[in-house]
Formats: structure tokens, C-alpha cells, sequence
């Protein structure tokens, strides 16, 4: 079988195993071993469990279950709750107020992680569930959510800026910095996106009470004094507290990417203990249990998706794809579409992890070549994968919402999700017309390169 | 058969004519096996980590699931003891000693060994290197004590430790951001990663190793042996060939990476020091009565290397 | 019975799970304070993370099956009627239970070499690699077990039977 028919049957056999409903992590692992088997060296069996062993024994990657803890111990406890009715106090008025903090909310979780799926389940737990209490409808809280966790990969700290660095040789810090313009525009697009749609949501909500449907959440007049507000203040006294600490651990150089997320983690728990006397183990449990549930699940994803890249890489089925756009010889901004539009269907099945290291290495000489700057098309790849993260079949951040708010159907959520994704293809848009957006920060702080 | 050889390693992945040398060498390598052997050879080359994990490549090897890498030999030391001597301080103070090794006793043992374990020699590489930190250089084994230093290797750590160093352990690709924010004051690597990790924009201090170094790393191209011994004689008198003719490619672009390395750091406005003889040698004591003596401890093997290694010196 | 078993493993399990979780966050933290204040060596800690979180996660899949907590896409479900949904779940919960079955073999063979070897990882802590490998070869014949249980439980007709929900 040629490369290309086997790369065909690699995708369709792995949405056909998908769509039967077997879970992420299995068929993943399931299409791998049996295209393993068929087409690499026998051999290759034997090393399945110490690729997934090796992919995962990274503390980079475990910082994961760490980040998740750190947002369950404020979600899944009334520091959560305590946080959003302050924050609704202050916000009521502004339509979509609640919608927006989630937002930011995402973009502050984000500078202290450096992965999506952490931010989304972080800022979910308590996110969710708050915005629907107020009226929200179910699809556009898990696409507020969904999309700004995807910001865990563009703001700094970041895995993937951290990979694509060393791949293609730029600096790391030229690539946090580039990160910030793309993020603030991205949250810029997302709240203002909130805005618009709670009004809607809002008016839709009012027509059908006026017609003497049921009234939404939406339409509950509350009115906080002054006195009421500033009283409320002190419940996000905990939340500022762990954020200034990480902060200062993270930026002041006190502790690296990964202790960060163990700090954070024990802190959070800390903060628990002390303001809502939240530490005997039957208090703790709960949050604890829904910590390991997510991490595990999306863990053996991660796992499961490494070992799917590994056996992609050895059939040499997406090193081939890139090597085949590269041969056509095209000019320069079809080449960038084209290549886009590649990263795009491997966003299909593969986490951005995986696809910067097959693809980076092929990739990344024409695009210079052809003159593009490298750090400059880091950040735009780096969205062009966070929108992976929230299309299916494999979009981690989509199965956090899954787990996060088992109810809301995989329908709603998909369909919340995608005016965000096309926001990330209007912000993409504007990076190529505006690329001093990514470039201004980086070359203002380090100069110009 | 017609299916190409697969060549892993974890360094950036370039051209044959630009980017990292170990990445070149393995390019040109390939070109050069491809046009002897006519075509009949081919090679697939997966630079970075593209194809499976940096520390799963040796044990791919072994099992014979993976056909050629360009790896650290130390990174197995975990999996067989003895290859903790590709990175021993002070074992190795030059190239040109570190190149006898491959025709010497210590050289055949350790061909050896790794035939043992199922892996095969094909081109000795060998990399000096040094220190870059955020402050005051790292020369002297005292200017070490109380800072935070990666020394990326067990026998490193265990020297840093006895000069009294705070040491750090992280992954590689967290050096920069350490070295930025002060979580850690300095990293020991090679002088080629020293520029590909662009730590010139973090560092203010930069040790070479272009006048001799106490940290020489064997990061040898290695096939395993399933593979090799399933090939006809020709291709496998080829490979040798190829591979030992890459090792003066590799010398002078190791050699040229530790002057240009000094360049790059000297243009970013970072103080750069060179190592005299006295200073290697101070390491290298450090490094006889703690890394030597752990190592020639753990079994007969690992002490009959290290007293081979030293016939050397 | 089996079912009983399990699900008390899981429950055990799962204890030991946080209480690594919290361990894991305190190790770190430690970490930060101990080489600010007092400028020690900080070479074990990520390491020790690394084993514990890993076994957390592998020894936690069972529990996670138990309660169906593997994201799937299930979109197929709603849109199957009921008899053929029955068959596609249960050759589901099969085809993924001999998955699980092979790595947990896999997960074993690695585990005695690793033994067998003495194999340790590269580092100066260098603890030995069985702990990590013992922990994954557990947790997923665990998981082979849960889901064995379960396909069983579908072919029997008894749906659902095998979740501790
Ligand atoms: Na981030
Ligand atoms: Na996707």
C-alpha cells in the first residue's frame, strides 16, 4: 500500500472506530496497535507500553492533574460560588458581564498554565454551572469556556510555544512575548462575541415570557446597593491571594513551570481549609475525585494520541502530507493557506503536541524560505491548533466540557463552540493583514530581530 | 526490500547544509549511504523527537523496532549502567583524547558492550561544552557553591553537589524559562545546544569549552544490531564506512560550534571565560573521588571502563 | 461478587490516588521553599512527581470505567434504534476490553525487564523504573477486569450492571 492510501484508510478507520462511540482513549489506542500490527515491524508491539510510559513520564505534561486541582478546589467548593456572585454584583448591569469575567477569568488561568484542556476544566467548574444559574444557555457557557481555555497555549506559559521554540530554533522568550497581542485580541473578540450574544439570548428570553412561556434566568431584575457590593468584595480576597502567589512564584523565579502547578495546587487547597473550613478528608474527597475522573480521562487521551502520533510518524503519513504540499511549489500565501488548511484536518484526530513535531521539521524551511517570519507563524499556528481543541472527533477541550457538564449534549456544545472558532479564523485573518499584532510586543521588549 | 531505514534523534531538525550539525551529519550520512549503494539503501530522518521519545529510542533500538539514532549514550545509563561514561567529568579533557578512545582497549570494551545489548557502533561523536548562567560565570569549582545549577546529567549533579551547588533538576526545554525568571542560575549543555536553546538571551555568563572542557558528552549514530546483522556484507561494510568517515565532519563542526558558540554569546553582550588547565584539573579531582568512584562502584563492568578510560588521560 | 471486588479495589484505590495527588503538590511545593530558604538540592522531586502522578492516573483508569467516565463520541446512540444500540455497545465494550488486555500484557513484559535489568531512569535520584511500570501494569489489567465485567454484563442482557453509578 502506497503512503497515501494508508494514510486515507489510518483517517477513515479512526473516525469510523470513533463515531462507534468507544472512548477517545481506547480507540485511539485500538487503531494504532492494529495498523501497528499490519504495517510496522513486529517488533514495534513491544515498545507500545514504554512509548506511552515515556510520552507521559514528562512533568511538563503532569502538571496537568495539578492545574485541575487547583481550579476544582475553587470550582467544586463555595469559593467558586462566593467568587461569581461578587463578580455578578459588580457585572449585572453589563450585558454579558458574567460571560466576559469567564473570559478574562480564562485568560488569567492561562498565564499561570500552560496547557487548554487544565484552563478549560479550571475555570469550568465553577464557570459553567454559574452561567447557566443566570440564565445562560447551555451551548454558549461550554463555547465561553471551550474557546477561552484554548488561550492556555497562547498566552505564556505555554507547552506548545515551549516545543515549537525548539523545533524550529527561536527564541522562547520572542514567542511568549509574540503570544500576549494574539491573546488580548482573541479575548477582546470572545467578550465582545459575549456581549452580543447575551443581549440576543436576552431578547429571545424576554419574547418568550411575554408570551407567557417561562422566564429565564436572565430576566431576574437584582439590584445590589453600594454597601451590598463592597461587602461582597472580601469573598474574592482568597482568588486574589492564590493568584498574586503563583504569580510571583511562576514570574518571580521562585519556582519552574511544573512546581508552579504543585504550589498553586497546595495553595488552593489551603485557601480552602482556612476561609471555608474545607479540609476534613469527607469535605476534600469530592473535589479530589473529580480532579483524578478528568485528569484520568484526558491523561489516557494524551497518552493514547501520543502513541496514535508515533505510529502516524512511522508510517510517515503526515511528514509525507507536509512533504507533498512543500514539493508543489507554491507561491507564498497559498503556501500558508495550504498549510493551514493541513494542520487543520490533522487538528482533527491529533493534540497540537503531536502535530508541531511531525510537522515542524518539514514545515518550517519553506515557510522561511518563502519569507515568512517564524515567530509570526508560531502564534498563527498555535491558534489554527486551538481551534483543534474545540472541533471534534479529538478536541481535548470539548471532552473537559463533557466531563465538567455531563448534561449538556456533545450537539450544544459543538454547536456553542463554533461562532468561537470562527472568531479564531477573524483573528487569524487580522494577523495576516496586522502581523505587527504578534511582532510589536517582542521586538518593543527584546528589539527588532 | 525496498523500505527505508529510520534515523531518530532529538535535535532541531534543518537541512543538510544548515542548522544543527548532529542533525547535518545524519542528513549527509544518508545522501552518502543513498549514492553508494545506488538507491538500494534509503533513509527516513526524523529529527526533534518526531518519531518517539528521546528516552525510548535506545530500548527501540535494542528491541529492533527502531533502526538507527543519534542519541546521548548516557541517556541509557539508566537501562545499562555502564553507558554513564559517555558523559563523565573530567574523564575526557580533549577531542583529540576522546577520538583515541574508538581504537583503544577502553573503545573495543565498550563496542562491546553495546553489542551485548544489541546495539552497534556505527560513527564515535563526540561534544565539549560548558556553563552559561544569569550572573557571575561558572569557572572555578568554587564560584558554584550556592547557586542553582542544572547539570542535566547523574554525574554532573553528584560534582555540582560536592562544590556546593544547589543543584536543579528540570526538562531541557524549561532551561530558558528557568534561566529567565531565576528559578535556576545556570545550565551545563553542549556548546551546539547552547545555541540552538538561544540562552544568549537570558544569560550573562557563558563558560567555553573551546580551550578544553571537563564536560565532554558521547552522542555517538548507533544501529541495532537486528537490523544490522538481517543486512548482505556489502551494506554493512558501507554503513561502517559512511559512519567512520562522519566522524571528521563531526569533529571540526563540534570544534567550530564551541568558538562560534563564544561569538554568539560575546555579541549578546555576555561575559565569556575559557578554562585553563589548573581549572580542569581542580573539576577533575572533584570528579575522581565522587562521579568516578560511584560509577567504577556499581558493577565490574562500569570499573573495568573507567580503569580503561583512564589509560587514556 | 466480581463485581463487589472490584469496586471496593476502585474505592481503595482511589483513596490512595488523592492522597498521592495532595503528596504529589506537597513534594513541589516543598521543593520552591527548600531551595529558596535554604539554597538545597532539588533533584528528586519532579521525579517522584512524575511516578506518582503517572500511577495515580493508570491505577484511577478502572474507577473511571466504572462510572463511564472514558469520553466517547456517542452521537451514534441517539440516532440507533434501541436493539441495534445494544449490539454496538457491547462489541464496544469487547473490542475495548482486548485493547486494555494487550497493554496491560505489554505493561507487564516492560515491567520485568525493567526488573529483570535493574533498570533505573538517567538521573542522579535514579530511582528504579519498575515502580512507575508495576503501577501502569496494575492499573490497566484493573481496567481489562472492569471492562471484561462489563461486556460480560452487556451480553448478558444485564445493562448497565457492571457501573457503579
Ligand atoms: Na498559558
Ligand atoms: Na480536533
Amino acid at each position: 500500500m502506497s503512503e497515501l492510501s494508508i494514510g486515507l484508510s489510518y483517517g477513515a478507520v479512526t473516525l469510523l472506530v470513533m463515531f462507534s462511540g468507544m472512548p477517545i482513549a481506547f480507540a485511539l489506542g485500538t487503531v494504532a496497535v492494529t495498523f501497528m500490527y499490519f504495517f510496522m515491524p513486529a517488533s514495534s508491539l513491544d515498545t507500545v507500553t514504554q512509548n506511552v510510559y515515556e510520552e507521559m513520564a514528562s512533568i511538563t505534561l503532569l502538571s496537568i492533574p495539578l492545574f485541575i486541582m487547583k481550579g476544582a478546589a475553587i470550582g467544586k467548593s463555595p469559593a467558586g460560588q462566593d467568587l461569581y456572585s461578587a463578580i455578578h454584583a459588580w457585572l449585572h448591569k453589563v450585558p454579558g458581564g458574567l460571560g466576559i469575567a469567564n473570559v478574562f477569568a480564562c485568560a488569567l488561568f492561562a498565564a499561570m498554565a500552560g496547557s487548554s484542556p487544565a484552563t478549560c476544566s479550571a475555570i469550568g467548574s465553577a464557570g459553567i454551572p454559574e452561567m447557566r444559574k443566570r440564565g445562560y444557555s447551555p451551548g454558549f457557557a461550554a463555547g465561553i469556556i471551550a474557546a477561552g481555555g484554548t488561550l492556555g497555549i497562547l498566552l505564556p506559559p505555554s507547552i506548545v510555544m515551549i516545543l515549537y521554540a525548539v523545533a524550529a530554533e527561536q527564541s522562547l522568550g520572542r514567542l511568549f512575548l509574540a503570544g500576549i497581542g494574539p491573546g488580548l485580541l482573541l479575548v477582546a473578540l470572545f467578550a465582545g462575541y459575549a456581549v452580543v450574544r447575551a443581549r440576543q439570548e436576552y431578547k429571545q428570553a424576554l419574547v418568550i415570557y411575554q408570551q407567557g412561556g417561562p422566564k429565564s434566568a436572565y430576566l431576574i431584575e437584582e439590584h445590589f446597593t453600594l454597601a451590598q457590593k463592597v461587602e461582597m468584595l472580601p469573598r474574592v480576597l482568597p482568588f486574589v491571594i492564590l493568584l498574586i502567589g503563583v504569580m510571583v512564584a511562576l514570574y518571580g523565579g521562585l519556582a519552574t513551570p511544573s512546581e508552579t502547578a504543585g504550589l498553586g495546587g497546595l495553595m488552593a487547597l489551603g485557601l480552602i481549609a482556612v476561609v471555608y473550613g474545607i479540609w476534613r478528608p469527607k469535605d476534600v474527597a469530592p473535589i479530589l475525585t473529580s480532579t483524578l475522573k478528568e485528569s484520568t480521562m484526558l491523561m489516557l487521551i494524551i497518552g493514547m494520541s501520543l502513541l496514535y502520533s508515533y505510529v502516524m510518524s512511522h508510517l510517515h503519513i503526515s511528514q509525507g502530507a507536509a512533504q507533498w504540499i512543500v514539493a508543489m511549489q507554491l507561491s507564498k500565501w497559498v503556501l500558508l493557506g495550504v498549510i493551514l488548511l493541513m494542520v487543520i484536518v490533522l487538528g482533527f484526530f491529533l493534540p497540537p503536541v503531536s502535530i508541531i513535531l511531525m510537522t515542524a521539521p518539514i514545515i518550517l524551511p519553506p515557510l522561511k524560505a518563502a519569507g515568512f517570519d517564524l515567530i509570526w507563524f508560531g502564534v498563527v499556528m498555535t491558534i489554527v491548533m486551538e481551534m483543534g481543541l474545540i472541533h471534534p472527533p479529538v478536541g481535548l477541550n470539548i471532552f473537559v466540557i463533557k466531563n465538567v457538564a455531563p448534561d449538556i449534549p456533545l450537539k450544544d456544545v459543538i454547536w456553542g463552540v463554533m461562532p468561537f472558532v470562527g472568531l479564531m479564523f477573524g483573528a487569524v485573518f487580522l494577523l495576516c493583514l496586522f502581523p505587527g499584532i504578534v511582532t510589536g510586543l517582542p521586538n518593543l521588549v527584546m528589539g527588532v530581530k | 526490500q525496498t523500505s527505508a531505514l529510520k534515523i531518530s534523534h532529538q535535535f532541531p531538525g534543518g537541512t543538510i547544509k544548515e542548522g544543527d550539525f548532529r542533525d547535518r551529519l545524519v542528513r549527509n550520512f544518508a545522501a552518502e549511504v543513498e549514492k553508494r549503494s545506488k538507491g538500494a539503501m534509503k533513509f527516513e530522518i526524523y529529527p526533534g523527537s518526531s518519531l518517539m521519545k528521546t528516552n525510548a529510542q535506545f530500548s527501540s533500538m535494542r528491541k529492533g523496532a527502531l533502526d538507527m539514532a543519534l542519541i546521548p549514550l548516557s541517556y541509557a545509563g539508566g537501562e545499562v549502567p555502564e553507558l554513564n561514561i559517555g558523559l563523565m567529568p573530567g574523564l575526557v579533557v580533549s577531542y583529540e583524547q576522546a577520538y583515541s578512545w574508538k581504537t583503544k582497549p577502553v573503545g573495543i570494551e565498550l563496542t562491546r558492550v553495546l553489542q551485548e545489548k544489541g546495539i552497534v557502533l556505527i560513527s564515535w561523536i563526540w561534544q565539549a561544552g560548558g556553563v552559561a548562567s544569569r550572573g557571575k560565570p561558572v569557572v572555578e569549582p568554587e564560584d558554584a557553591k550556592g547557586m542553582k545549577i542544572r547539570g542535566g546529567s547523574r554525574e554532573m549533579d553528584m560534582i555540582l553537589k560536592d562544590a556546593g551547588a544547589a543543584v536543579v533538576s528540570l526538562p531541557s526545554n524549561e532551561i530558558y524559562a528557568a534561566m529567565q525568571t531565576g528559578a535556576m542560575d545556570a545550565a551545563m549543555t553542549s556548546s551546539t545546544s547552547f545555541i540552538s536553546f538561544r540562552l544568549e538571551e537570558v544569560a550573562k555568563a557563558l563558560t567555553t569549552g573551546r580551550t578544553g572542557a571537563y564536560w565532554f558528552m558521547f552522542e555517538p549514530l548507533m544501529m541495532s544490531k537486528a537490523i544490522f546483522d538481517k543486512l548482505p556484507k556489502d551494506q554493512r561494510d558501507m554503513l561502517m564506512t559512511v559512519g567512520a568517515e562522519m566522524e571528521k565532519f563531526a569533529l571540526e563542526a563540534a570544534k567550530k560550534d564551541d568558538i562560534d558558540v563564544a561569538a554568539v554569546y560575546q555579541k549578546a553582550g555576555a561575559k565569556v571565560v575559557d578554562l585553563s588547565d589548573g581549572t580542569i584539573k581542580k573539576w577533575q579531582d572533584i570528579a575522581r573521588k565522587t562521579a568516578w568512584k560511584d560509577y567504577g562502584a556499581k558493577n565490574e563492568g562500569c570499573a573495568k571502563l573507567l580503569a580503561l578510560a583512564q589509560q587514556t588521560l | 461478587m466480581l463485581a463487589r471486588s472490584l469496586n471496593w479495589i476502585n474505592l481503595q484505590v482511589l483513596r490512595l490516588s488523592m492522597a498521592a495527588l495532595v503528596l504529589t503538590s506537597a513534594v513541589l511545593t516543598y521543593s520552591v521553599a527548600t531551595r529558596y530558604f535554604f539554597k538545597t538540592a532539588t533533584d528528586w522531586q519532579d521525579e517522584a512527581s512524575v511516578f506518582m502522578l503517572v500511577g495515580a492516573i493508570f491505577m484511577c483508569t478502572a474507577y473511571v470505567q466504572s462510572m463511564r467516565g472514558h469520553v466517547g463520541i456517542e452521537a451514534l446512540a441517539t440516532l440507533l434504534p434501541a436493539s441495534v444500540n445494544r449490539v454496538r455497545a457491547t462489541v464496544v465494550d469487547i473490542v475495548s476490553t482486548l485493547f486494555c488486555s494487550f497493554f496491560a500484557w505489554k505493561s507487564w513484559t516492560l515491567f520485568h525487564e525493567a526488573w529483570a535489568e535493574g533498570q533505573t531512569t538517567s538521573s542522579s535520584f535514579a530511582p528504579p523504573l519498575w515502580i512507575p511500570y508495576s503501577l501502569m501494569a496494575v492499573g490497566m489489567s484493573l481496567l481489562a477486569l472492569q471492562l471484561l465485567l462489563q461486556s460480560v454484563l452487556h451480553v448478558a442482557g444485564g445493562d448497565g450492571e457492571g457501573d457503579a453509578k
